[in-house]
């Protein structure tokens, strides 16, 4: 990395803006995560500032299972975002679904619309739980690692166009299914 | 001035973590607003379906989890109605014990709401500190329950954990913290000139537009209406604690400051009352896995409102229906009435103060001409920067307020 | 009386609401004859009430108007199988809760919308429309709720009949996930 990149890297880590967003949740997250900015824990102290915009923003912190109606607004504010970005999902529901899985309205976790970086699951996520994740990802940057975990994810125009009820999990899974079936071939 | 003088200013979808994000459609001339158009349904994650699928007992679970702030008031609901149809008795101190739930969770809802109110209006100091205290009734529920929010404390017929005599009287100590604070707070939202000028005359509604559109909680307390479910329809164990119903009849977000508030001092007083009268015995009875053919309606005054649950049983393991209608539903239509005539910089802070289910998530506002062309995008931000200016630039500026209180906070 | 055309309230000031749910099962069948055997008064400030669907309204009115009962708390709407079920919970201050229960096709005209008396009702009305395909006349042109705008028509969530392509077992069930084409 030249010298630039260093510099900009350290500014990166050391000095996080997050844009947080709720893909239909029970608040509860997102209570924490206005919680870890208050006084008792203040993420504040490491350089983490809320930005209104994610224009601004390094990281996404996102909670809720994606319900079928904020779905494209949550992809549009992901490429929104300038690259690099990261993408953390708070709380159980933003992991895999959580309670909500399987619910008519509800696509899955996060990951089922958009790549994620950092998973932090609880429910609620406690503050400490959501600052030892941030702290993990600014780590993990730190030490090289920038490509999220790769899932199959729902293309955008299956999001669009609900002609009959599309489940995600089915698509995964087929997905999964097609390529495991190239590898055997 | 013509119609081609008003724009339209769509707010949301993405709104601040509303229990149902909505969508808000403004038309706005000059920085007054005439209208406003309401759009819901961005939250609806097919629960009720879902609790027709799963037994009784993991529907309590599901349910506590609609809203993270009034976790508790949804699932006592629930469960009230299932005991109801199932015809259980729950022992005394069971009924205690989740009222005294209730109340903490109100005393940890009505903070919340006064630190985000500050926020909106730009007194950020008054969000930390009272954030900061909310942390000593998070501790307590944290204590007794197992967890911050989502407690998971009812079951049927009861509820789960007991409490100590170390948890009473660490409660007893926090709430005298508490109750001190929140002396202050009212000293300050009743005395301090400036903050009195901000909120008055703001997001009024009526009297009689409250009882015509039915507005519930202390938004409809505010204006005059005396109606609380915990007075009218006593639950658990209301009926039998001594408390008053607080109302204002300012009509605006001023009066809905002075009540809550006054509703803290209320909660501690109850609270108080529960644990020195606490009777012995066990905290929960039997019930059965199969609940017997029958419907119930139970109400409930969650910290925003009057909630409602309506269970029917079939005589299976699995309910057949499950309706929840939560508070904010009703109260968020009313913004639309009390923003006609108001200025944008209003916006804000006269949605918070229905007290949505909510955290500081901001959110886009496209600026759009009569043909739709795209003019700019702000964020929530922006117009929360711009109702702080617009009242600067009239003369009340909250930054001088933020000063003196810290400088008393320190002493206490 | 209220003109249910316009909505118009007369200035009449309205009779102080009722304690006793005796009182207000008697009144109910003094004003109607046919609600005689349709009341059941289950617990202390609870009665519900069987009404047919055209009368409705007129029961609807008369308890808002005379019996004080000024809060319609929710509709709800269920699936009794060949037909729809519609609960009106309303309210009065003395916190006695008036459930009306009517019933409404499932493929034909359900009743009138009752915003002229209860404004809020129109989200409640527009919930039973979406999801158990009730059709209740009389609503303005506006936005539907909650389901998302791309939702396929004449998929009802809440109907009994209506399985989701992807139905999860609820937790404990060992039936293995529903596939449809």
């Amino acid at each position: 990395m030249g010298v630039v990149d260093r510099i900009v890297t350290w500014a990166r880590l050391k000095s996080p803006w997050i844009i947080h967003f709720n893909s239909g949740a029970c608040n509860a997250c997102d209570i924490e995560v206005v919680a870890s900015l208050t006084p008792r824990y203040d993420v504040e102290r490491f350089g983490v500032a809320l930005k209104g915009t994610p224009r601004h923003a390094d990281v996404l912190v996102c909670s809720g299972p994606v319900t079928r109606q904020i779905s494209d607004r949550l992809v549009r504010i992901y490429e929104q975002m300038p690259q690099p970005k990261f993408v953390v999902a708070v709380g159980t529901c933003a992991c895999s679904g959580g309670i909500f899985d399987g619910l008519y309205n509800v696509m899955g976790g996060i990951d089922s619309v958009i790549p994620v970086h950092a998973y932090i699951p609880g429910c609620p996520a406690s503050p400490e739980a959501i600052i030892d994740g941030v702290v993990k990802l600014l780590t993990a940057l730190e030490n090289g690692a920038s490509a999220p975990i790769e899932r199959p994810r729902v293309a955008l125009d299956n999001i669009r166009h609900m002609d009959g009820i599309i489940a995600p999990q089915q698509l995964i899974r087929s997905r999964a299914d097609q390529k495991a079936g190239e590898q055997d071939d | 001035m013509t119609d081609s003088d008003i724009v339209k200013v769509p707010l949301g979808p993405q709104h601040p973590a509303l229990k149902e994000p909505g969508s808000f459609m403004l038309s706005l001339r000059g920085e007054q607003i005439t209208e406003m158009g309401v759009r819901l349904g961005y939250n609806h994650r097919g629960m009720e379906k879902a609790c027709e699928e799963r037994s009784y007992l993991n529907d309590l679970y599901l349910l506590e989890r609609i809203c993270g702030i009034c976790s508790h008031a949804h699932s006592s609901a629930y469960v009230t109605a299932v005991e109801e149809i199932a015809d259980v008795q729950i022992p005394r101190r069971g009924a205690y014990l989740r009222t005294l739930v209730s109340e903490l969770e109100r005393i940890h809802s009505h903070l919340l709401w006064l630190g985000v109110a500050g926020h909106e209006i730009g007194f950020d100091t008054l969000l930390m500190y009272s954030w900061r205290d909310r942390e000593i009734v998070m501790d307590l529920l944290a204590d007794l329950t197992g967890n911050r929010v989502n407690y998971g404390y009812n079951t049927i017929g009861g509820v789960r954990r007991d409490i100590t005599d170390e948890q009473k009287a660490a409660m007893l100590k926090g709430l005298d913290t508490l109750e001190e604070r929140t002396k202050y707070y009212a000293q300050i939202a009743t005395q301090e000139v400036t903050l009195a000028k901000r909120l008055s005359g703001v997001g009024k509604i009526s009297k009689e537009d409250v009882i015509r559109l039915g507005v519930t909680g202390p938004t409809a307390r505010a204006s005059g209406v005396n109606r609380d479910i915990r007075k009218d329809d006593p639950y658990c164990i209301y009926d039998e604690l001594d408390f008053d119903v607080i109302t204002a009849d300012s009509c605006d977000v001023f009066g809905r400051t002075v009540v809550r508030v006054g509703e803290l001092m209320q909660t501690y007083r109850m609270i108080r009352q529960i644990l020195a009268n606490l009777p012995d015995g066990p905290i929960a009875a039997k019930a059965p896995r199969k609940v017997p053919k029958g419907q119930a309606v139970s109400r409930y005054e969650a910290p925003r409102g009057e909630g409602i649950h309506f269970v029917r049983g079939n005589g299976t393991d699995k309910p057949e229906r499950v309706k929840v209608r939560a508070p904010t539903m009703v109260n968020i239509q009313a913004v639309s009435h009390m923003m006609k005539g108001g200025f944008l910089a209003d916006m804000p802070i006269t949605l918070a103060a229905i007290d949505p289910c909510f955290s500081c998530t901001d959110r886009m506002i496209e600026l759009a001409d009569e043909s739709g062309s795209h003019l700019g995008v702000k964020s929530w931000a922006d117009v929360r920067a711009h109702g702080i200016r617009h009242y600067q630039e009239r003369g009340i500026d909250l930054s001088d307020v933020s000063k003196r209180f810290a400088s008393k906070m320190e002493r206490l | 009386m209220t003109d249910p055309k316009t909505g118009d309230l007369n200035s009449t000031p309205p009779l102080p609401p009722l304690t006793n749910e005796t009182q207000l099962s008697d009144k109910l069948v003094e004003a109607f004859p046919f609600l005689a055997d349709k009341i059941t008064i289950q617990r202390i400030r609870r009665v519900w009430a069987t009404v047919p669907m055209t009368e409705l309204h007129a029961v609807l009115i008369h308890a808002k108007e005379q019996l004080g009962f000024d809060q319609l708390c929710t509709i709800t709407g269920t699936d009794e199988g060949t037909e729809l079920g519609l609960l009106y919970h309303l309210a009065c201050d003395n916190g006695i809760v008036l459930t009306l229960v009517t019933t409404a096709p499932k493929d034909g005209p359900g009743p009138e919308s009752v915003t002229p008396y209860f404004p809020l009702a129109e989200l409640y009305e527009r919930e039973v429309i979406d999801l158990l395909g009730a059709r209740i006349g009389g609503l303005p042109e506006g936005n539907r709720y909650p389901l998302p705008d791309a939702w396929p028509e004449g998929q009802y969530p809440l109907r009994k009949d209506w399985k989701p392509a992807f139905a999860t077992p609820a937790p404990g069930a060992s039936s293995s996930k529903e596939k449809q084409g």
